[in-house]
């Protein structure tokens, strides 16, 4: 050790860490000193416990070094040494070897030790114990659980329980005594310093060996649940069966009737703890509906609590619930809102989500305003807590956008950060897409908050807004002056930004663009050189339009593209592209191998994204496997896939004719996953053609499959089989492609078929390493494999609309069914529907009343046909699912064919 | 999410002090549990991990009096007591207001042992003590006692003194006192001599 370490031990006063070093070289002195000086070993001691819980360690030899040393303070007889001795024993003995070597004088001590560190001494014994050494010690275990002191009983429970990884037939011999200690009520003995409470903690300890020793067995858990479900006392033993009574439950729901008088009256405990664990199985549990306002009756009171914790927890299960069945406890409302100023973060924010689950569209106004009157007191990263979630009211009740708008305006006329105002302009300009209603005010809003906006970079995006979306208003005029101004007034970044913005409303109309021309000849006299250059490109551009008539096309295209290209996709095509070799630059890049989406897509895509996005966040607490934040990148994931299946298509040289395809289907397995031969289909849906793809996978280890096929056979006549491309050769854990191409009538344009497969193939026995078969006969065999449907969704694109109703009622055909369905739940029926009909869910994805649900639909036909579904649900208990569906579109097959589609 | 059925409830027991410094801090394992490889072992598994862990925690709840946060996928119920913080991590699935129960009875231990005089002096001067207090409060993540007038009786004091020849008083009754102790040094000596 350095003398520069050792001058640092010389002033501990200072709260530093002891020397490593010194501690260890004072340490073997003083315990091998005789006679050893208990107050200056204890102090020792102390010290090294102080680096040991401070995260430093000792090499292993130096560590059994000090254990050893250690273990010499045995002979002493100051029982407050022993005490502490004990505790370093225990801490050592994971870092140093032949531990073993102490456990005669630990077990002396256990059997006749004074009373102040037996306990210690016990939990210190099972730390030296292994599987093999367990045996010496059982009659003294089993003594000390059934001891009068429950510090003792305490201690060899325990033990018990951290040797059960390793010696669980050994601790399995002392399951009598342990069963006797459960309900034994052990008063800790009155030293006269003071008055001490009782605990019997040892119930807790007892109870969860016991649980241990026996949980592979059902009954014997029931049976132990009505063993003890009366007599215990310490709170947490009282928990800890009532998380047996929920495993109970969960496996068997009959007997709810039979143990729900005993969770009445855990609910009704005097001990938090209790309630809490109560409630947890109620809600969890499929339970009648008084029995569930009982659970929530008592968290209403535990919102009341004047602890914190207490609050947090009852608010933390409430946001729970709130997120499957809203509607039951909206009786916590009123608690709930006086919870919104809490001092603890967290149950302010917990409480604010939950009653924005809770909100329906009438009170949803009342909330803004009650949040409204504290959120001047908050901080700002609070305040963006609560934007957010009113950003996801407003997508999920477009109707209500008023309020939520206003509130977001005063919000933004507010002092706060940069973080804070960029939430309130993205919940802005989510608004101004989703919800169009709300696009002017939005945006003459936006346009006064620029007047005096501090920070740059929020008015350049602006600005990008206003010049998008300013030009579809009724009054372009307005932001045309509203953003003159900023040229005239602002530092250069935004001037430029400006000036790009009113370019874009030049093509409105001709006086419009005559006095955009007229700025722009002004600004061309600017000082900076971006501004300036920008200007005059602007300017050229909007030449240009009126000399040629066929580059206006070209101009609109550019300045208000009607297609977005998938950005995710174009960088990772474009990182393959220039990742390549020379050779590869020969060919320019093909930017028509990125698919576009149209506006409406696009706005659809985003849509999803969004709310899957806040669907994972407010998972994220339930979900404690931590796969959060993957649903989003899932979806993109699927998109890649799909396009990955389209670019093996596109190299196949027999569809080249076939020209674009029109649909693809998401993959559909058609075998088990532990299937010999795995086999997952895609459809494809040409102009004229129908192409089903098999992916074959050879999950055998020594068989070598030739000429694969499959046969596939339609049910109707319209669909005539072309031709089969088979796998010529499959290795073991090989996998392949086969391709059955479809002629696809005229009439029906939609169609629905079934088609049975058949997988055929001539196997051949081969090496498992070389693959090189043993004869070449082979055998030919067939394997039979699940169908596949051809259903309507797979003429039909989902497709995102802003205004539904308005859509709804302008498409004229018109077909109207009423269905009765299986399904357990609305929203197992509403995700049905979604899947099967391939449409976009416009509003009501979410079911948040089990009685009755309305749900609206929109996609577009592979031949362009809009299609708009209504579906009104209604669940009773004697008949089960009713739905009524109205289908709309342009053509009347489409819309017969859907709702065909949905039973 | 499943509840958890077994005993290991506590995943750590920190106390820092008002830096973010450590004073006293101990994740727990199940001791005789089959140890994986580093990386598998969880979010808290090394120093550095842990070291960070702490940070953020501490950056997130000091002066904060919330008692209570989600922190990384581990509720965390907390105590500041003067210029520490005394902080108890369990699993997602634990009940709140037992381990909620665990820093009260520990902290009030503290109070009684440290003669409610809590701080980060007393820490340092007493931890002796306070390491035996958490050593009775959490056993390898078990939960050991939650009764503050238990967990304070099992704490034993630190020894006093032996005696030496300074603290012998020459009063008359402290001559025989250093009468008898001398014949009896002596007689000691020549027993070892001879």
């Amino acid at each position: 050790m350095s003398t520069h370490s050792y001058k640092k031990f010389e002033d501990t006063d200072a709260g530093l860490l002891p020397d490593k070093m010194t501690v260890f070289q004072d340490c073997i002195r003083a315990f091998n000193s005789s006679p050893v000086d208990a107050k200056k070993c204890r102090t020792l001691i102390a010290r090294l416990l102080r680096l040991l819980y401070s995260g430093d360690t000792f090499p292993r030899q130096e560590a059994t070094t000090l254990f050893f040393s250690i273990s010499k303070l045995f002979q002493h007889k100051n029982s407050s040494l022993r005490q502490i001795v004990y505790l370093a024993i225990k801490e050592l003995s994971s870092i140093s070897d032949d531990v073993l070597m102490v456990t005669s004088s630990i077990m002396k001590d256990v059997q006749n030790g004074d009373i102040v560190y037996k306990p210690n001494a016990i939990r210190t014994l099972t730390r030296v114990l292994d599987g093999s050494t367990v045996n010496a010690a059982e009659r003294l275990i089993k003594n000390a659980i059934v001891d009068r002191h429950p510090s003792v009983a305490s201690a060899a429970l325990v033990s018990s329980y951290h040797l059960l990884p390793v010696a669980k037939d050994v601790v399995k011999r002392w399951t009598n005594e342990t069963q006797e200690a459960v309900l034994a009520v052990k008063p800790y003995p009155q030293t006269g310093e003071g008055y001490i409470n009782d605990s019997l903690i040892s119930q807790y300890h007892a109870l969860g060996l016991l649980y241990s020793l026996r949980n592979h067995d059902k009954m014997a858990l029931r049976k132990l649940i009505q063993q003890y479900s009366k007599g215990l006392r310490n709170p947490l033993a009282i928990c800890q069966l009532i998380r047996y009574v929920n495993e109970v439950l969960q496996d068997d729901s009959s007997l709810i009737p039979a143990l729900f008088p005993l969770l009445q009256d855990w609910l009704n405990d005097r001990n938090h703890a209790v309630n809490l664990e109560a409630i947890k199985v109620v809600v969890s549990l499929p339970v009648t509906n008084e029995q569930f306002a009982a659970a929530v009756l008592r968290l209403q009171f535990l919102l009341t609590t004047p602890k914190a914790v207490t609050r947090f927890a009852a608010v933390r299960i409430l946001n729970r619930i709130s997120l499957k069945n809203p509607e039951k406890i909206v009786s916590c409302n009123t608690e709930l809102e006086s919870l919104i100023s809490d001092p603890n973060r967290s149950i302010a924010t917990y409480t604010i989500t939950t009653l924005l689950k809770t909100g329906s569209s009438d009170n949803i106004e009342r909330l803004i305003k009650v949040i409204s009157k504290f959120i001047n007191d908050i901080s700002d990263e609070f305040k963006i807590i609560i934007i957010d979630a009113v950003k996801t009211l407003s997508l999920k009740f477009p109707q209500n956008y008023q309020s939520m708008l206003t509130f977001l305006i005063d919000m933004l006329n507010d002092e706060g950060g940069f973080e804070f105002k960029n939430t309130i302009v993205e919940a802005l300009f989510d608004l101004i897409h989703f919800v169009p209603e709300s696009r002017d005010l939005a945006l003459e809003n936006l346009c006064e908050f620029i007047e005096d906006c501090e920070f740059t970079e929020l008015t350049v995006r602006i600005l990008n807004m206003l010049g998008n979306e300013g030009p579809k208003t009724a009054n372009p005029s307005l932001y045309v002056r509203h953003i003159y101004n900023r040229v005239v007034l602002e530092n250069s970044i935004i001037r430029s930004a400006a000036v790009v913005a009113l370019s874009k409303f030049a093509l409105i109309d001709a006086p419009l663009n005559n006095s955009i021309k007229i700025l722009l000849k002004r600004i061309v006299n600017d000082v900076d050189d971006e501004v300036r250059d920008r200007a005059i490109i602007s300017l050229k551009f909007l030449e240009s339009l009126e000399s040629a008539e066929i580059s206006k096309n070209v101009a609109v295209e550019l300045t208000k593209p009607t297609h977005v290209y998938d950005l995710g996709l174009l960088e990772s095509k474009l990182q393959t592209y220039i990742s390549g070799d020379a050779s590869s630059f020969a060919t320019p890049f093909d930017i028509t191998s990125v698919p576009k989406f149209t506006e409406d897509e696009y706005r659809a895509i985003e849509l999803k994204n969004k709310t899957a996005k806040l669907e994972v966040e407010t998972k994220e607490d339930i979900d404690t496997s931590g796969q959060s934040g993957s649903a989003n990148e899932s979806l993109q994931t699927a998109e890649l896939a799909k396009q990955q299946i389209l670019q093996e298509l596109s190299q196949v040289s027999e569809f080249s004719g076939y020209g674009a395809v029109l649909h693809t289907s998401s993959v559909i397995p058609l075998t088990e996953k532990e299937a010999e031969f795995v086999v997952e289909s895609v459809k494809h849906v040409f102009k004229e053609h129908i192409v089903l793809q098999f992916n074959v996978e050879n999950t055998l280890d020594d068989a070598l499959l030739e000429m694969v096929s499959v046969t596939a056979q339609p049910d109707i006549e319209e669909v005539e089989e072309e031709f089969v491309l088979s796998v010529e050769k499959l290795e073991p854990h090989g996998k392949g492609t086969v391709y059955v191409s479809f002629t696809r009538p005229e009439e029906p344009s939609v169609f629905t078929t079934t088609f049975s497969n058949t997988l055929s193939f001539t196997s051949k026995e081969c090496d498992p390493s070389t693959f090189a078969p043993f004869d070449d006969q082979g055998f030919e065999d067939e394997y039979q494999i699940e169908d596949l449907d051809i259903t309507p969704g797979d003429f039909i694109i989902p497709s995102y609309i802003g205004n539904f109703d308005l859509a709804f009622d302008e498409l004229t055909s018109e077909t109207v069914g009423t269905y009765q369905m299986d399904s357990e739940s609305l929203q197992s029926t509403v995700d049905h529907l979604i899947e099967t009909l391939s449409l976009h869910p416009v509003e009501g994805k979410d079911v948040f009343n089990e009685t009755s649900h309305t749900l609206k639909l929109f996609g577009k036909s592979i031949n362009g046909d809009r299609v708009a579904v209504l579906v009104k649900m209604v669940k009773s208990a004697k008949t089960g699912i009713t739905l009524k569906a109205t289908v709309k579109s342009d053509s009347e097959e489409i819309a017969e064919s859907v709702l065909n589609g949905i039973a | 999410m499943s509840a958890n059925l077994g005993l290991y409830s506590v995943k750590a027991l920190l106390i820092l002090d008002n830096e973010g410094e450590r004073l006293y801090t101990n994740y727990y394992t199940p001791p005789k549990e089959q140890k994986g490889d580093e990386e598998n072992d969880g979010p808290l598994s090394t120093l550095k991990k842990q070291q960070a862990f702490e940070k953020a925690l501490f950056a997130k709840t000091f002066k904060q009096h919330g008692d209570i946060i989600l922190f990384e996928s581990h509720i965390v119920v907390y105590k500041e007591v003067a210029d520490i913080v005394i902080y108890v991590v369990g699993g997602l699935s634990e009940n709140e207001v037992a381990l909620s129960s665990v820093v009260d009875g520990f902290k009030e231990a503290l109070d009684k042992i440290l003669n409610y005089q809590v701080d980060k002096k007393a820490v340092q001067e007493n931890y002796d003590k306070v390491c035996i207090a958490v050593d009775e409060t959490v056993d390898d993540g078990i939960i050991l006692e939650t009764e503050p007038s238990i967990i304070a009786a099992r704490v034993s004091n630190t020894p006093k003194n032996e005696p030496s020849l300074k603290n012998i008083d020459l009063s008359e009754k402290g001559f025989m006192n250093a009468f008898q102790f001398a014949k009896g040094k002596l007689a000691e000596r020549l027993q070892q001599g001879l």
